[in-house]
């Protein structure tokens, strides 16, 4: 499981270093802190994405969450006049709501993850043009919430706050999922729902979860992207930012089918990611190339990672036939042990008598 | 006194049957799935359940397992009568079923899978985290004890039909089972493996846990099972001692060539 990270971190590595020999601006401290503030940004929802695809499903409705809480949250502030801490609890609530009605939907309801997320991609994108008339929310001239904007869009010594959260909030979840008993749940749950129920896991509850913690992290990321942009236009804001969540999560080493994945690959991801959106405008690709380069990478990177986990697999195979095979020789017991079976019987039978 | 009283004690229980079925009969609306069986299952003793497919032996393990109620009659086990409402139930007592399609999830290590849904924890402040050290150990003991060179941190994707066997029973150790189900434990493994499995069961069998084997392969019925039971048309129609009794007689039964014995 570690090699997977190790290789990713390689990749990033000498991405770095090739760019950075093309184009020395890439290694500048303006430009690393851009990029890390990017990564920040883009990395939290992306944990909770990761969550969701372990348990073997998938979250489609990030970016319109985004738009839906935005507005509202911008609205709170600015037309409301709502003091910041009750906004930001506010939102957050709200994002962990949305993310418990489709866990509802999903695991009591039994519907399709796809299904779910996907209705709810439409709906809270409708629902924010129609709240505020698809015209645009930002602050205005006063300073509504400067303390939050503070917190959110500022930096310690430098190194921008999305940065310092999402090295909180992966810390946190890398112990939820890696050190805890809902981790292992998770994963459990994630590669085979039956067997976890068999063994007494609430599979409904431990899903679930996955959805209201990736609702909160949309909620916290929702805040994030406000003080980033300043402004918010339900019909575009966001749009599309949870593909760049599965795209981080199956780069950083999640199947979609579930069952697999760490958080530390998530967070390599979501850099590789950010950093080859970068290495694009440094390098002076056409800005329209931009998806088609991401793409590729994550094509090529998948398809790496297949052809070395078969041969692998191959490779185990034959260890383990290697090892088994002097077994029989030494277990030759197979006409010993039926009359063994047949004395045992005649034992127990007189037990009983 | 006391203690002649107290040492008394062991002796009966151990001629208990840990299982014990009386009348137990299941309807599925107008379809007699099950109808009067009787069964006993003592310590230590392996039965063969067998019968043709739609005899009655899933619905039978079903009930047993406290996946839906019985229409009629009783399931006594060790001696006081028991309800199960629910599959948690049953285990709570001491009854384990082994699947066919072994519930296990292949992407975590035998040690994750023998304690999933039981994990060992060790608390962290207020916060309580999984204790993979003496998983592992434990995980290892279990092994040991069943003589299966299983190792505690392999990923289950990567073993042997015979290895996952051993895993999936030594769940049923960890929680003490007295009575372990196995449906069809040896159908898609290989000949060396099924021998491990056989294995298996022995070494159940040495710890006095009874164990309900469900199979349709005579031969693997004949080398472990004191007794075999046959099951045709929701009913049961012969419960003999394996020396008694013979794989062609067996066979009538199930086909119905036979009626009763």
């Amino acid at each position: 499981m570690m090699k997977k990270e190790l290789g990713l971190l390689l990749l990033l590595v000498v991405i770095f270093a090739i760019t950075g020999a093309i184009n020395p601006a890439f290694l500048s401290v303006v430009n690393l802190l851009n990029l890390a503030n990017l990564i920040g940004l883009f990395g939290v929802f992306a944990l909770g994405e990761g969550l969701v695809i372990i348990t073997g499903g998938i979250d489609l409705s990030l970016g319109s969450m985004f738009a839906l809480l935005g507005v509202i949250f911008v609205d709170l502030l600015t037309t409301y006049q709502v003091p910041w801490p009750l906004a930001l609890l506010l939102v957050l609530l709200g994002g962990l709501a949305l993310g418990g009605i489709q866990g509802f939907l999903i695991t009591r309801l039994k519907m399709q993850p796809f299904i779910v997320t996907l209705c709810g991609l439409l709906i809270y994108r409708g629902a924010a043009r129609y709240y505020t008339s698809d015209s645009t929310r930002g602050f205005g001239y006063g300073d509504e919430a400067a303390t939050l904007s503070n917190i959110a869009s500022g930096n310690v010594a430098g190194i921008p706050n999305t940065f310092i959260f999402l090295i909180i909030l992966a810390l946190i979840l890398g112990v939820l999922l890696h050190r805890s008993v809902y981790g292992r749940w998770l994963y459990a749950v994630g590669k085979n729902e039956e067997a976890a129920r068999f063994s007494g896991i609430n599979t409904n509850i431990v899903i679930a979860t996955a959805y209201i913690i990736s609702g909160g992290l949309a909620g916290v990321s929702t805040v994030m992207f406000v003080f980033y942009t300043n402004s918010v236009s339900p019909s575009s804001f966001g749009n599309f930012y949870e593909l760049y969540a599965i795209a981080a999560a199956v780069l950083g080493g999640c199947s979609l089918r579930g069952g697999e994945g760490s958080i530390l690959g998530i967070v390599l991801g979501t850099a590789l990611l950010q950093v080859l959106q970068n290495l694009v405008n440094i390098l002076g690709i056409p800005n329209s190339l931009n998806f088609a380069v991401m793409g590729t990478v994550i094509l090529i990177g998948v398809l790496a990672d297949q052809q070395l986990q078969a041969r692998r697999r191959r490779k185990a195979a034959l260890a383990g036939l290697a090892r088994t095979a002097p077994k029989p020789t030494l277990a030759q017991g197979k006409p010993t042990t039926a009359p063994r079976g047949a004395a045992a019987l005649s034992a127990a039978t007189d037990e009983q008598t | 006194m006391v203690t002649a009283h107290a040492a008394g004690q062991p002796a009966p229980a151990l001629n208990q049957p840990v299982l014990e079925l009386k009348g137990i009969g299941k309807e599925f609306g107008a379809i007699r799935a099950l109808h009067g069986v009787d069964m006993r299952i003592f310590p230590g003793e392996v039965i063969g359940l067998m019968g043709d497919n739609g005899a009655g032996k899933s619905t039978l393990v079903k009930i047993i397992a406290g996946n839906f109620p019985p229409s009629h009659g009783e399931i006594r086990f060790a001696g006081e009568t028991v309800h199960f409402a629910r599959p948690i139930d049953a285990r709570a007592v001491g009854i384990e079923v082994v699947y066919q399609d072994l519930a296990l999830a292949d992407n975590l290590t035998a040690a994750a899978n023998v304690f999933l849904g039981r994990e060992l924890k060790r608390k962290l402040g207020p916060f309580s985290l999984l204790d993979h050290k003496a998983m592992a150990a434990r995980a290892l003991e279990l092994f040991g004890e069943l003589r299966s060179e299983t190792r505690p941190d392999d990923l289950v994707k990567q073993m042997s039909g015979g290895q996952r066997q051993a895993v999936a029973i030594a769940r049923t150790r960890l929680s003490n089972a007295r009575l372990v189900m196995m449906d069809e434990p040896t159908a898609a493994i290989s000949v060396r493996q099924v021998e491990q499995v056989l294995g298996l069961i022995h070494r159940l069998k040495e710890q006095g846990v009874a164990v309900m084997l469900i199979s349709h392969r005579m031969p693997d019925v004949f080398a472990v099972c004191d007794r075999v039971v046959v099951m045709r048309r929701g009913e049961k129609r012969a419960d003999k001692a394996i020396g008694d009794t013979s794989p062609e007689e067996v066979t009538s039964l199930i086909t119905g060539a036979k009626e009763a014995a």
